[in-house]
């Protein structure tokens, strides 16, 4: 019953004209955004951050998840026409995805997608509405050193995940803490390297640094080296896959949206790591694994399903637990504290409008995303004709905006072109932005629950052992941070043996 | 995040990374470093009841003691190179579009938004990657002007008027 009530308050909230309306936004620049490379979710949630102080905090959070979502639906357009993935999420659908349009099935390729992304972002729904309430109950169970304890194994599992090095994703979720500190100290009202600035006394503020490490450097990127686009030149008929394609397909789906929802929940998941597992499962358990990377139709349904799955998925541990799964939850939590409003726990209880909004507006958007990408492929297939030359001063200038726009500070323009600089750097050095960013969203709540937990055990580090759910939380962060050494001296020792 | 460099063809050779990782990884040092200095001036506070300078130093101290790692792990540890081949890399671009960046915001409280965004779109796709004058001015009075009607008109957005009251 109570599930029925919740799924009724969910879209009695999201049907309505202004939510509905910035829901249709949010999936339509997601889309295209997703369409274009050069410019991905993080950025331009980030850029149109300052607009949602205008509307109300339930529209805003809707439209930009309906962008983040979105992004995954349009990312497969180019990864399988043009085989450059428009989102990180859709590079695996190139693998297959651009191998059919290379043998005339662009069309079935184009529609599993966006047929498998629907199907997954729908199950991805009803799993949350079945799940947060729950987990939002135990969550009140945590304490500072639960809270604690849960965040630092969030951005260790990041850094574990990460693509590269992990030291370096440490290196960087070092320096995100390090930058989270700046400003007045909210207990003491110290300043801690204000450097007598009034505008770093509020602390370096979300959006120039995300929009500088995400969207300015990715511009910067992209302006060193000329990308060539190579469109497949073919006519795109046929969106409806055929009964067989369903038959490869449909299992692969199903899978890949429960994987993809269960990593997109792990605070450090994500859906990149979503498509890339849900793809390698895929292969490992197939009867043919040598067709994938060759037009096998799962190698496109199995991540589409799985990134966006995972997409909704991140959105369990912010709105019932308070904690971002990942550096675009770390914006959307962003959004919502701007206007008052506390993710967590108590969010179910305090504003259950924005909590079953959001959900119901999820369920809306895959709807509209499917009614987007099929019919109006020939739209984005013309979109991506669009030269980079043309679209990239468009992206800078939104950028600066963006930053200027929500203090009408010029000082803080200048803090996003230097995280520009820096980010640039970072990407030619292979260093992520995304534990960066982690670390530096999540660095109030981490001290504010370092420092109660000291106060509560008297300065013993102990507590974080004393407390079952914390020492679970410790003992899994302990095993992630130290199983590559362990690894390596294993092999080493092995070696050592075999000699 | 993966960077989908693949894409754009980059060819290292496992020197040059090896090279890069221990530049890199001194400039984070040094700045881990001048964090712990900095957070010693700061109250540090105890255990029982840590200051604002705790985080701070736990933080530097991190970030010292991985680039140090890091450092390390450049001399000893083989680092694979990226195989792709390359085309010769613009830095000139970057170069324009960051002073670009850095002139407008130091002009657009002065010219204003409308002038000073014109210019700097000009600026943009002319110099950068050129486009066609025709292209280069319609694009740029186009662009100024939706994102003025955007901001300023729709979402009631203050943006800079200028010395010239526009």
């Amino acid at each position: 019953m109570e599930v029925l009530s919740n799924i009724y308050l969910s879209f009695s909230v999201a049907m309505q004209m202004e939510n509905l309306f910035y829901c249709f936004l949010g999936v339509l620049i997601g889309t295209l955004i997703g369409v274009l490379p050069g410019l991905g979710p993080a950025a331009t949630i980030s850029i149109l951050f300052p607009l949602t102080l205008k509307i109300s905090p339930t529209a805003g959070v809707i439209m930009l998840a309906g962008i983040y979502y979105g992004a995954q639906y349009g990312g497969s357009t180019t990864s399988i026409l043009v085989n450059i993935p428009g989102e990180a999420a859709s590079v695996v659908t190139c693998l297959d995805g651009y191998q059919m349009a290379r043998q005339g099935r662009a069309g079935p390729a184009l529609g599993m997608a966006a047929f498998a992304s629907f199907i997954a972002g729908s199950l991805a729904t009803l799993f949350i509405v079945l799940i947060a309430p729950p987990l939002a109950r135990f969550s009140l169970k945590f304490g500072p050193p639960e809270y604690f304890a849960l965040m630092s194994l969030g951005l260790i599992l990041l850094t574990y995940l990460s693509s590269g090095s992990m030291l370096k994703a440490l290196m960087m979720a070092s320096l995100g803490i390090f930058l989270g500190t700046i400003g007045v100290d909210p207990i003491s009202g110290y300043e801690r390297l204000t450097f007598g600035s009034y505008t770093l006394m509020d602390g370096l503020g979300l959006v120039p640094v995300i929009m500088g490490i995400f969207g300015i450097s990715e511009v910067l990127i992209n302006l060193e080296q000329s990308i060539k686009r190579d469109l497949y030149k073919t006519h795109i008929s046929q969106l409806f896959p055929n009964l067989r394609d369903w038959k490869d397909s449909i299992p692969a789906i199903l899978r890949g949206s429960t994987v993809g929802f269960l990593l997109g929940a792990l605070p450090g998941g994500g859906a990149i790591l979503a498509s890339f597992a849900s793809y390698a499962i895929e292969k490992k358990i197939s009867r043919e694994p040598e067709r994938f990377g060759k037009g096998a139709i799962k190698g496109v349904a199995a991540p589409e399903s799985a990134n966006n799955a995972a997409s909704q998925g991140g959105f369990i541990p912010l709105l019932s637990m308070g904690i971002p799964a990942n550096a675009i939850m770390a914006i959307l939590m962003g959004v919502l504290m701007i206007h008052g409003i506390r993710p967590g726990p108590l969010l179910m209880k305090q504003h259950p409008e924005v909590f079953w909004g959001v959900i119901g507006s999820m369920y809306i958007g895959n709807w509209m995303l499917l009614v987007l990408n099929l019919p109006l492929i020939g739209i984005w297939v013309k979109i991506l004709k669009i030269p980079y030359a043309i679209l990239f001063p468009l992206i800078l200038l939104f950028c600066v905006i963006g930053s200027y726009s929500l203090n009408n500070n010029l000082v803080e323009v200048g803090i996003m072109i230097v995280f520009g600089v820096v980010g640039y750097f970072m990407k030619k050095h292979d260093y992520e932005g995304a534990p960066l960013i982690l670390a530096f969203v999540l660095c109030p709540l981490i001290e504010n629950a370092l420092r109660q937990s000291l106060m509560m055990s008297h300065g013993k580090f102990t507590i974080f052992l004393e407390r079952p759910i914390s020492l679970g939380f410790v003992a899994l962060s302990a095993f992630l941070l130290f199983s590559p050494l362990l690894r390596e001296v294993g092999k080493r020792v092995g070696a050592g043996l075999r000699t | 995040m993966v960077d989908c460099s693949f894409a754009r063809n980059r060819n290292r050779t496992g020197k040059e990374m090896k090279r890069r990782m221990r530049n890199s990884s001194l400039v984070w040092a040094a700045l881990g470093s001048f964090i712990c200095v900095e957070s010693f001036y700061m109250p540090l506070g105890s255990w029982r009841d840590p200051g604002p300078g705790f985080l701070c130093l736990g933080s530097g101290i991190s970030l010292t003691i991985l680039s140090l790692i890091c450092y390390v792990q450049s001399w000893t540890v083989d680092q694979e190179p990226v195989p792709l081949p390359l085309p010769r890399p613009r830095s000139r671009n970057l170069v324009y579009a960051v002073a670009a960046l850095v002139i407008y915001t130091a002009c657009l409280e002065i010219l204003g938004f409308r002038v000073a965004t014109f210019l700097l779109l000009l600026f943009l796709f002319r110099c950068i990657e050129p486009q066609k004058w025709g292209v280069a001015v319609g694009g740029s009075a186009l662009t100024t002007g939706i994102s003025y009607a955007l901001f300023e008109m729709w979402l009631k957005t203050p943006l800079p008027k200028g010395l010239m009251g526009f």
